[in-house]
């Protein structure tokens, strides 16, 4: 894929994500008219993008998006929900558009804007409605009539009427109405009839400025900045032929003026540099509306290269840029930085990536250095010293190289929970169910792994929560709660772990029924269900096999159950537990680590071999006499304090047959997973060490029982033992 | 200072007149109110100047080199002439 089409698709889907983010804060709040201009924004950047790309679906369809907000706008109304639901849908084909341009590196051949124009066609206000602007507005009446040439031309008409403190707000609105790309007349009138002069306070503001443009609505709007929440903005009726004389917007005439210049350095056969310029200018026209002349640049383009000359080209270039009226010296607001933002820069994820894998190499060779110090030590030599000194200034160093590192994968999980919202909203319609999602500590940071591979996970609960958690209403009304349920999703940071909690105001869950469910789907035999505490049975949830939904929904209950939440979960590290007051709600709480590649591991022979347990889990190291070691059928168990602890040899798991028990038994390691203790004897019990683990990949990628490996100071592979699997 | 009295007596607006001079130029035109307005050097007139010259009605003579003030604003403000 081209770096153009790259970049394109980079800030593509930043502005998907602002666009979805304000049109989902408009319906909360319709009239937050700085929301709307962000939204319209983003539209507008966005069709604005894919034009640049040329992509004309695309831009058909953002177009139709952009001038349902802009006919809202023009009408003073607040955006409608059906509108919103429209641009969102709108935005979801443009994601599925830019999905596809990711996978195949070019704009999808057969990209079709008509579904979206459907959609907004059938939204239209009926025609009567504000869309014919000659007849709704009064005072465009005496602005035609004072400036008729100019009526003739405009395609928007602008009332502005800043508010009186305007001039304090350093506002200066008749710079603003001179900025307005294409402005072909004004009109400035008193808002409240002129004092006599020694009666005027000269910093209130008491102006209606009227004015005609050329440009379309959306550019005139986006050029107004903020300001035009105080603006009313009218289409006028469009002139059929735009060919002739047409006042071109600033940024286009300069885009034109760019392709000229670009051929006066051009030689005659440079087609790739002719065939470009004449692209990029019949594109800019076309965006302005000017079919017409964008097909006489392509025809010329086409000639030019044909007879190996550039005066075709040029001579079409100067007709489309000929009688235009100077370019405004403004530039239109839009094109402004955006306060606020801090300066970043944009890398690919994949050199962090680069930086985090030679981080982890450093560390190794740190590693093999304090192997060598300890050698050195060992032999007496005179460098040990010196060499043990440099080696620890080596690793504080490496140290703090790891933590800036991974401090740059590091992400808010507003990041993986500003998709919530919209998922909340729909389902929130179709199950009837009105929710509102609340969010807590959202600026809580992790690992970019981890914030990413936890959406999946969050929306099996989400659902889950809106599927069974939440009460129907009838149920709800009756139980004396707030018709509209309460979700709150709450991150925070504990030491090395990231905590994330999903609360509901539902009905808590229902352990009877769970204890039935379990029982007639058979996740837990009779006895042991009978035997557990309640807790106990609300965890069962998570079992594989276990789905309470009564009817099988849209949303939850496709098979998948929370026990994909739960490996996922466990998979990073981490871990799921559910708590539930009956009657007053739920809460899952996931508990992970805060970075997924540095894990402290323990390390532990067996069998000839050495591998590594992540520390995390080891709850204690203990020796016990053989003979208390019992069989309970083909496995065996140990009894401490008072519990029975499932052990597993790990000679005997590794490596099936050899029998390396020597006549003592070796140090058992306590360790708890999933929140259940389990036994693993071992040969004998290493050191403690910081590793960056590596998922196996490749061929070693299906073992099971192991998470990953590392390489360890001696450049001896170290691998670590995925203890969920082993003691299950 | 963009708010100057010439050698005539006429009011001179010049260069970039901005929200401040609303407050000169309104004493100025109260302390002569038939002066005469001179904007031949005037670049940019903030709204509020712009303001004080619509409700002072003053006359303007001439024609600043600007190119907007002279086709949008010169119009406006000049329609008061015909008064004087």
């Amino acid at each position: 894929m081209n770096e153009f089409l790259q970049q394109f698709l980079i800030e593509s889907r930043e502005l998907v994500e602002q666009a979805v983010d304000d049109l989902l804060a408009l319906e909360k709040t319709p009239g937050d008219a700085e929301r709307f201009d962000d939204a319209f924004r983003a539209f507008h950047t966005l069709k604005g993008g894919a034009g640049i790309v040329d992509f004309a679906a695309m831009q058909e369809a953002l177009h139709c998006a952009e001038d349902a907000l802009a006919a809202s706008r023009a009408a003073a109304r607040p955006v409608s929900p059906l509108d919103i639901g429209n641009c969102l849908m709108c935005l979801d084909q443009v994601v599925e558009w830019l999905d596809a341009i990711e996978s195949t590196g070019d704009l999808p051949p057969d990209a079709d804007a008509r579904r979206v124009l459907a959609r907004f066609a059938s939204a239209a206000p009926e025609p009567s409605g504000p869309v014919d602007a000659d007849a709704s507005a009064a005072w465009l009446v005496p602005l035609r009539g004072a400036h008729p040439a100019a009526a003739a031309e405009a395609q928007t008409a602008v009332r502005y009427r800043p508010p009186a403190d305007s001039f304090f707000r350093h506002q200066d609105p008749v710079a603003r109405i001179a900025a307005l790309p294409g402005l072909l007349a004004l009109d400035i009138a008193p808002r409240a009839p002129w004092p006599a002069l020694d009666e005027l306070d000269p910093f209130a503001c008491n102006l209606v400025i009227t004015a005609l443009c050329a440009a379309t609505t959306a550019d005139t709007a986006a050029a107004l900045g903020d300001e035009v929440r105080h603006c009313d903005v009218e289409t006028l009726a469009t002139r059929t032929s735009a060919a002739a004389g047409h006042p071109l917007a600033s940024r286009a005439r300069e885009l034109l003026e760019a392709q000229v210049a670009l051929l006066a350095e051009a030689g005659a056969h440079e087609h790739g540099r002719i065939a470009s310029a004449g692209l990029a200018a019949a594109n800019v026209l076309r965006h302005i509306g000017n079919t017409t002349a964008a097909d006489h640049v392509a025809a010329a383009a086409a000639a030019s290269i044909a007879e190996g000359s550039l005066q075709r080209l040029r001579e079409a270039l100067a007709t489309a840029l000929g009688g235009a009226p100077s370019a405004s010296a403004a530039e239109p607001a839009s094109a402004q930085p955006r306060p606020g933002r801090t300066q970043t820069l944009r890398v690919t994820a994949d050199r962090i990536d680069t930086l985090v894998r030679l981080t982890g190499e450093l560390t190794v060779t740190k590693n093999a250095i304090g192997h060598a110090v300890k050698l050195a030590e060992n032999d007496g030599s005179a460098l040990a010293v010196t060499l043990k000194n440099g080696q620890a200034a080596l690793a504080r160093l490496v140290g703090e190289l790891q933590r800036a590192v991974l401090g740059m994968r590091v992400l808010p999980l507003r990041t993986a929970f500003q998709r919530f919202p919209r998922l909340i909203r729909e389902m929130s319609a179709e199950l009837g169910k009105p929710v509102t999602l609340a969010f807590e500590g959202e600026d809580t940071e992790a690992d970019k792994a981890i914030v990413e591979i936890l959406v999946e996970p969050l929306v099996h609960v989400l659902r889950n929560a809106m599927d069974h958690g939440i009460e129907p209403a009838a149920a709800r009304a009756a139980a004396g709660k707030p018709a509209v349920a309460t979700i709150l999703l709450r991150a925070s940071r504990e030491g090395e772990h990231v905590l994330i909690e999903i609360t509901d105001d539902g009905g808590g869950i229902d352990i009877a029924k769970v204890r039935e469910v379990a029982k007639e789907r058979n996740v837990v035999s009779g006895e042991t269900l009978a035997a557990m505490s309640d807790a106990e049975v609300a965890d069962l949830i998570f079992a594989p096999g276990f789905s309470t939904a009564a009817t099988v929904t849209e949303l939850s209950g496709r098979g998948v159950g929370l026990d994909a939440v739960r490996t996922a979960i466990n998979r990073l590290g981490g871990e799921v537990e559910a708590s539930s007051v009956p009657g007053e709600g739920t809460t899952v709480r996931f508990t992970l680590p805060f970075s997924v590649l540095v894990t402290q591991v323990m390390t532990v022979q067996a069998a000839g071999q050495t591998f590594g347990l992540p520390l995390d889990a080891v709850v204690e190291t203990i020796r016990v006499p053989e003979e208390r070691i019992f069989p309970v059928g083909a496995a065996h168990a140990i009894v401490l304090r008072d519990r029975t602890i499932p052990l597993v040899r790990l000679a005997q798991v590794l490596a099936a047959g050899s029998n390396t028990r020597s006549g003592e038994a070796g140090p058992i390691v306590i360790a708890r997973v999933d929140g259940d203790l389990g036994a693993l004897q071992v040969d004998s019990v290493g050191e403690r060490m910081e590793v960056m683990l590596k998922p196996l990949d490749g061929l070693l990628s299906g073992l099971p029982g192991i998470a990953g490996s590392t390489l360890l100071g001696d450049g001896s592979v170290l691998l670590i033992l995925d203890l969920a699997e082993l003691l299950r | 200072m963009t708010v100057s009295v010439t050698k005539d007596g006429a009011i001179e607006l010049s260069g970039r007149c901005g929200v401040e001079d609303a407050e000169a130029l309104q004493r100025r035109l109260l302390a002569a109110p038939r002066s005469t307005v001179e904007w031949n050097g005037c670049e940019h007139l903030h709204s509020a100047v712009i303001q004080v010259l619509l409700a002072g009605k003053p006359s303007i003579r001439d024609l600043p080199s600007n190119a907007f003030l002279r086709t949008h604003i010169a119009p406006l403000v000049r329609d008061w002439r015909g008064e004087t």
